[in-house]
């Protein structure tokens, strides 16, 4: 395909051509619509600064480890959220990713081509069913079943260890994260499933050809060349998790505290604001409310940023073998 | 290409049909719903009372000809909707001394008298026996297991089974739960000084439901609960109801009988309209009371702009016809004293 230089010619608007209405209105529109996006995100991270203000002025950012949410005695904190989302984001990440490599290399390496289509477009409809769909769900489906089969006999087996304590409620982090699994599985699987469909043919049949087996080759060729975008996948299905508030909400059992165990309620950032927002009970609290909410912008910020640097330094990386 | 002009010739046309039907059709709906109300009320707060308000939404729209809009997103919710003016009314359980910011352009009337039942999910077992010191240590997360001493001393006989209480509380911002802390504050000074009485309250251990419903449907689903709520929603979940101890010895249950009781306690609200009614001291006159009852509050803004008259209409119904609906979701009429309150508190309201 030839390319013609259109381009070309709209970036030099004054030389040697007339002006055309229709180009500069072009480059007006989608100018203001580029400024309007940028003005949009800086007006947001303002506003929400100047609301966490009190709570910023009063704590400082040992709010961010403190402890504590009473509206009684005026203490707010984030560190139980802060712990909660931790734990529930990177112990989803931890179950999703092997799963989602597996799915994508049997839809892109190992499945008969006869079912990949309709296989991929069932994991695509995955992540198609909303948020507060999935919670309910979790919370009227999947919560009793943990509750009543999965914890007691996690709890009975591995009981030793802390982080499967006791398991009496239905509504907890393990089943959060059973909850946020669900939900990013299908954004690292349906990105490494691309990944692995573009490492180019000849690379494989030559592994192959050497007299590697199946797996090796994977091993050997489809993952280093697709590490890179694996891992900003992991990056965008982690974002995901932080974010997810009402699926959260409503079944982790809004506990304020930290605990070592699994099965006890929790609580995370995102989910936290979603039930709060109605209304608080004190200035102070709302201005606490609105600083996690900035922490929640700063770790989206930064995730975002993460993942582009990840993608760009895998692109580097593989420059030359192209 | 003809074919394709054409194709979107047409397509175009009949967009611009159906916009213009769906244009229509929305029209005429929205007049033919303003033509069968003359006037909306809107309020939103307590789930405590929504059983009662939504009860009320046929009554007055047959007999006043208003449409009555109730959401119920719990107390503090409703609170700020009146402060800031979303809302024509606004139900707070908690008086508006507790909430910061509050309305202070309000009038707070009591419209609706209840008790905040204790329920609790263990099958076979009616009416359990509690003081409100044990319930205090369940709270605390001091007590873990049904067959506890403390309440098996209480229930003698009643086979009680080694399961581990789960403890369900309110997420979100509670005038239940003001009620509720409030009652542990007056019995267990422990709670009192590690939790304190509030809105919404730094829970020691349990798991957090948002509004009413959320606590019941919880405590309903899990075996071994523990939770409070509005009776109502006990008795309409079918859920175990706890008979608690008052301070003359009684354990009573949070039906008519013992709320009515306890509402001898305070029958002059204070210049700002509130009303305590909570553990009733120990004497013959308060022998059947219920320890855990509320008033729960309508927030009405003084200048309340164009929709005044049917906000006043509304209200002087609901404190007078509309208390007989009452009865039947286990709520007691109010006391002739708190109504002469009431209707002169309805008079400060004007447009």
């Amino acid at each position: 395909m030839t390319s013609l230089d259109v381009t070309g010619a709209s970036r030099r608007p004054f030389s040697g051509r007339r002006l055309r209405l229709g180009d500069l209105i072009l480059q007006g529109v989608a100018g203001i619509a580029a400024l309007g996006s940028l003005v949009l995100v800086g007006l947001i991270t303002w506003k929400v600064i100047e609301g966490a203000r009190l709570s910023i002025s009063t704590f400082g950012l040992s709010f961010v480890w403190t402890v504590a949410w009473d509206p009684v005695h005026n203490q707010f904190g984030a560190g139980s959220f802060l712990f909660g989302t931790a734990v529930t984001s990177f112990g989803a990440l931890l179950i999703a990713t092997p799963i989602a490599i597996g799915v994508a290399l049997f839809l892109s390496e190992l499945a008969p081509r006869g079912i990949r289509g309709p296989v991929t477009a069932l994991v695509e409809t995955l992540a198609a069913i909303p948020s507060v769909v999935i919670g309910l769900w979790g919370l009227l489906v999947l919560a009793p079943l943990l509750r009543d089969h999965v914890d007691p006999a996690l709890h009975s087996t591995l009981g030793f260890v802390p982080l499967f304590g006791k398991a009496s409620y239905g509504s907890n982090v393990f089943t959060a994260i059973v909850v946020l699994t669900i939900m990013i599985l299908p954004i690292i699987a349906s990105i490494s499933r691309e990944l692995f469909l573009s490492v180019p043919g000849e690379l494989k049949e030559g592994a192959l050809g050497l007299g590697t087996t199946r797996w090796e080759m994977i091993r050997g060729v489809v993952f280093p060349y697709a590490r890179g975008g694996v891992a900003a996948a992991m990056i965008l299905g982690l974002g995901r998790a932080i974010g997810e508030a009402i699926a959260v909400a409503m079944v982790i059992g809004s506990f304020t505290g930290i605990s070592a165990s699994l099965f006890s309620p929790g609580n995370t950032l995102a989910a936290w604001i979603a039930q709060q927002y109605a209304g608080l009970p004190t200035p102070l609290a709302t201005s606490s409310l609105i600083y996690m909410a900035l922490m929640l912008l700063v770790f989206s910020i930064i995730v975002n940023l993460l993942a582009q640097f990840i993608v760009r330094r895998a692109a580097r990386r593989q420059g030359p073998s192209r | 290409m003809p074919r394709n002009g054409k194709l979107v010739r047409v397509s175009l046309v009949a967009a611009a049909v159906a916009a213009v039907a769906v244009v229509a059709v929305v029209v005429t709906a929205g007049a033919a719903s303003a033509r069968s109300s003359s006037g909306t009320v809107n309020g939103a707060g307590s789930t405590f009372v929504a059983p009662l308000v939504t009860n009320w939404e046929g009554p007055v729209q047959q007999q006043l000809g208003l449409q009555l809009n109730y959401n119920g997103v719990g107390s503090t919710g409703g609170v700020s909707a009146i402060t800031t003016k979303q809302v024509d009314f606004g139900a707070s359980d908690a008086p508006l001394s507790q909430f910061n910011p509050t309305c202070n352009t309000c009038v707070q009337i009591p419209w609706a008298l209840a008790g905040t039942g204790v329920i609790y999910n263990l099958s076979g077992l009616q009416h359990l026996r509690m003081t409100g010191a044990v319930l205090a240590q369940i709270y605390l997360g001091k007590i873990t297991r049904w067959n506890a001493p403390a309440i098996e001393k209480l229930n003698k006989g009643k086979n009680l089974p080694g399961t581990s209480i789960t403890v369900v509380h309110r997420s979100d911002g509670s005038g239940t739960t003001y009620n509720f802390t409030d009652y542990l504050s007056k019995v267990s000074g422990s709670w009192k000084s590690h939790v304190g009485t509030g809105t919404s309250v730094a829970w020691p251990t349990g798991e957090g439901e948002p509004k009413s419903a959320g606590v019941a449907g919880a405590v309903r689903t899990t075996p071994g609960a523990i939770g409070y709520v509005d009776v109502y929603y006990a008795v309409h979940n079918k859920l175990g109801l706890m008979a608690v101890k008052n301070r003359s010895g009684k354990f009573v249950l949070p039906k008519g009988k013992g709320i009515k009781a306890a509402a001898q306690l305070d029958t002059h609200p204070a210049k700002d309209g509130s009303l305590s009614i909570v553990d009733p001291p120990k004497s013959k006159q308060y022998r059947n009371a219920y320890p855990i009852c509320t008033y729960t509050y309508v927030d009405v803004q003084k200048s309340s702009g164009g929709n005044a008259a049917n906000i006043k209409k509304l209200l002087n119904w609901a404190i007078t016809k509309g208390q007989s609906y009452g009865p039947a979701l286990i709520f007691e009429p109010l006391p002739k004293g708190v109504v002469a309150f009431d209707k002169k508190q309805i008079k400060k309201i004007h447009s």
